[in-house]
């Protein structure tokens, strides 16, 4: 496939125009593009925008509307039967704990961690300990990631990993905690992995956790 | 004459002295706490928390129970809502209430919605400036509060004005019991910015998106509110008797808008607003949650050793000192975090480098980074609070207060 055919969607992505993208997005399916070209072209412009919100050129505003392009152009590609043969480099399950319902910075993580090539299992807000095991166990995801705006939800954390070392599982979990209620000494205080306020450099842990350079 | 009160016996300020003195800048004789405990005291005293909320004389009886219990700190800091519509038009927010949409020991919470559209940025814009400020709050309240629902335009004014007067009395009344115990109250009025306000109400991906396709009408927009935001709390904040505004400013840090936005889009209200409120004499506090660390070169346009800037523990406190500390009085920032999961020894430790680093020299007010979270530990809040006493008297720097 040429950057050519490309090189409108790239200018409205990389603009930020919302409005034009499902259109543009709509006409490249119909004239032949492979949704796994076409979702490998949203990666790449991911992680351009993902490398300028690290460099503090862009901010949360920028990343939010980029995850909304990003989710208005895989809902498009997702109703296609190609999609389903894109490749996964690794399953998350994802949610925030019990005693909680914030869920801006899960959704940013969700939206960024789908671009880079992981499958999330969304659990959403106020999620119980026994939810996320269920999740974990039916999918067999190697990571867990829990969105805490609240110490709150503190608790829930605790309890999921004591029912992941109470049934053996923990060792083949990998565990990132993240938001504005975290610090990274709670990495020994609640016995997890990993901990970050950055949702990219949760990506990037994530797949660290899987092994892969970044 | 009037009894002088003192929080330790060892002071020679009184609450209300060593706030002024550090809002100048000063170095007063001892690092002044303050408290965010409203979610907190019911928790803690195994109380309901739907009967703390929705019964202004159970909050009374708890929270001065932990005060007696907890106690002394040198700042009441006063959140409590008369009631639920009250509390909606302050923060602009839709509020789940224990008892009420969650179980009845559930804190409130704050159920972010889009209740504001592109073309309510032109209303504002295009409405008289005099007291629109409320014309906004009513054209907004029925779109979000269930109190509000059902209620017309000229009724929700009236209700506003009929909550915002039961407010004042019941404040004035419970705000009486912690000066009598010689605390200062720390808050006449606290709403949420109209830039954040719009934040909050359009939701975070359609305020991005607006911030970044129309940027002035944006600002336009909180600037047309900004004189009668700044009048109300004026009013507000003078029949309270407290001349201290908390302005919070949820959603302009750094962790949300680029530095640039900040200075083009958010400061120009702020500025206006923090200039009238100073003018009239009242210190404004703002409530800067996030990381605000690049804006804080854009703050020092404001009035020096005038307002009280409180930081939740997602700016570097210590390098905000070297930015604003000269300029501004700092409050915070013990992670709610440390509060909760943390060593006393790590809260002592913690506190102590605060005083040492953030409060060399006067201008900074101890206190959790925002609340302290229903889930602290006695241990961790009783290393909060004496260490102000321990470590927090100038005169006896590097020379640790032994205590019992």
């Amino acid at each position: 496939m040429t950057s050519d055919v490309f090189s409108r969607f790239k200018h409205l992505y990389l603009t930020f125009d919302i409005d034009a993208i499902e259109a543009e997005t709509e006409h490249l399916l119909q004239v032949g593009v492979l949704s796994k070209d076409l979702l490998s072209e949203c990666q790449t412009y991911m992680k351009i925008i993902g490398d300028k919100f690290e460099s503090g050129e862009y901010f949360l505003a920028e990343l939010v509307v980029a995850g909304e392009l990003f989710k208005r152009t895989s809902m498009i590609m997702k109703a296609k039967s190609d999609y389903q043969n894109t490749e996964r480099i690794g399953a998350i399950v994802l949610g925030t704990p019990k005693g909680d319902i914030h869920n801006l910075g899960k959704d940013i993580f969700a939206i960024l961690a789908e671009a880079s090539g992981f499958e999330v299992h969304d659990l959403g807000v106020d999620v119980p300990p026994e939810k996320f095991i269920r999740k974990i166990e039916e999918t067999g995801a190697p990571i867990v990631g829990f969105s805490c705006l609240l110490t709150t939800t503190f608790n829930a954390i605790e309890d999921v990993v004591k029912m992941l070392e109470g049934n053996g599982m923990r060792k083949n979990v990998k565990i990132i905690i993240g938001g504005g209620s975290t610090t990274r000494d709670l990495i020994d205080i609640l016995r997890v992995d990993e901990q970050t306020w950055d949702a990219f450099e949760g990506v990037r842990i994530a797949k660290r956790f899987m092994g892969i350079q970044v | 004459m009037n009894k002088i009160i003192k929080i330790y016996e060892e002071d020679s300020m009184t609450a209300e002295e060593r706030l002024a003195s550090v809002v100048r800048l000063e170095q007063p004789d001892r690092v002044p706490l303050s408290l965010f405990i409203y979610h907190y005291a019911p928790v803690f005293l195994k109380s309901s928390m739907r009967n703390y909320i929705n019964d202004t004389s159970e909050y009374m009886r708890v929270s001065r129970q932990l005060y007696e219990e907890l106690g002394p700190w040198d700042i009441y800091y006063n959140t409590n809502p008369y009631s639920r519509f009250i509390y909606s038009t302050l923060l602009m927010m839709r509020l789940l209430y224990p008892g009420k949409e969650l179980d009845e020991d559930k804190v409130p919470l704050i159920d972010e919605i889009q209740y504001m559209n592109e073309d309510d940025y032109d209303w504002v814009i295009k409405m008289p400036r005099l007291f629109n400020i409320a014309f906004f709050r009513a054209r907004m309240l029925p779109r979000f509060c269930r109190e509000a629902e059902g209620l017309g335009f000229i009724r929700t004014i009236l209700r506003m004005w009929n909550h915002a007067v039961r407010q004042i009395l019941y404040s004035r009344k419970d705000m009486q019991w912690w000066k009598e115990r010689g605390l200062v109250v720390q808050i006449g009025m606290n709403p949420e910015m109209p830039f954040d306000t719009f934040s909050m109400a359009r939701d975070v991906i359609h305020f991005s998106m607006d911030i970044m396709r129309n940027p002035l009408k944006v600002r336009d927009a909180a600037l047309s509110l900004s004189e009668s935001f700044a009048d109300e709390a004026i009013i507000i904040s003078r029949l309270m008797g407290v001349p201290r505004v908390q302005c919070f400013c949820h959603r302009t840090s750094n962790s949300f808008i680029s530095p640039k936005q900040f200075e083009e889009l958010a400061f120009p209200s702020m500025e206006i607003i923090v200039n009238r409120l100073v003018k009239a004499g009242i210190t404004p506090i703002l409530h800067c949650d996030g990381d605000w660390l690049k804006n804080l070169k854009v703050m020092r346009r404001l009035p020096a050793g005038k307002c009280i800037i409180q930081l939740d523990g997602l700016t570097d406190i210590f390098k905000a000192k070297e930015e604003i500390g000269d300029h501004m009085c700092i409050f915070g920032d013990v992670p709610a975090s440390m509060l909760a999961a943390s060593s006393p020894q790590a809260v002592d430790e913690y506190c102590h480098r605060l005083i040492e680093e953030v409060g060399r020299g006067g201008g900074f007010i101890l206190g959790a980074g925002c609340e302290i979270p229903t889930n602290a530990k006695e241990e961790n809040m009783r290393a909060m609070i004496r260490s102000v006493y321990r470590y927090g008297y100038y005169s006896l720097k590097k020379t640790e207060r032994s205590v019992a």
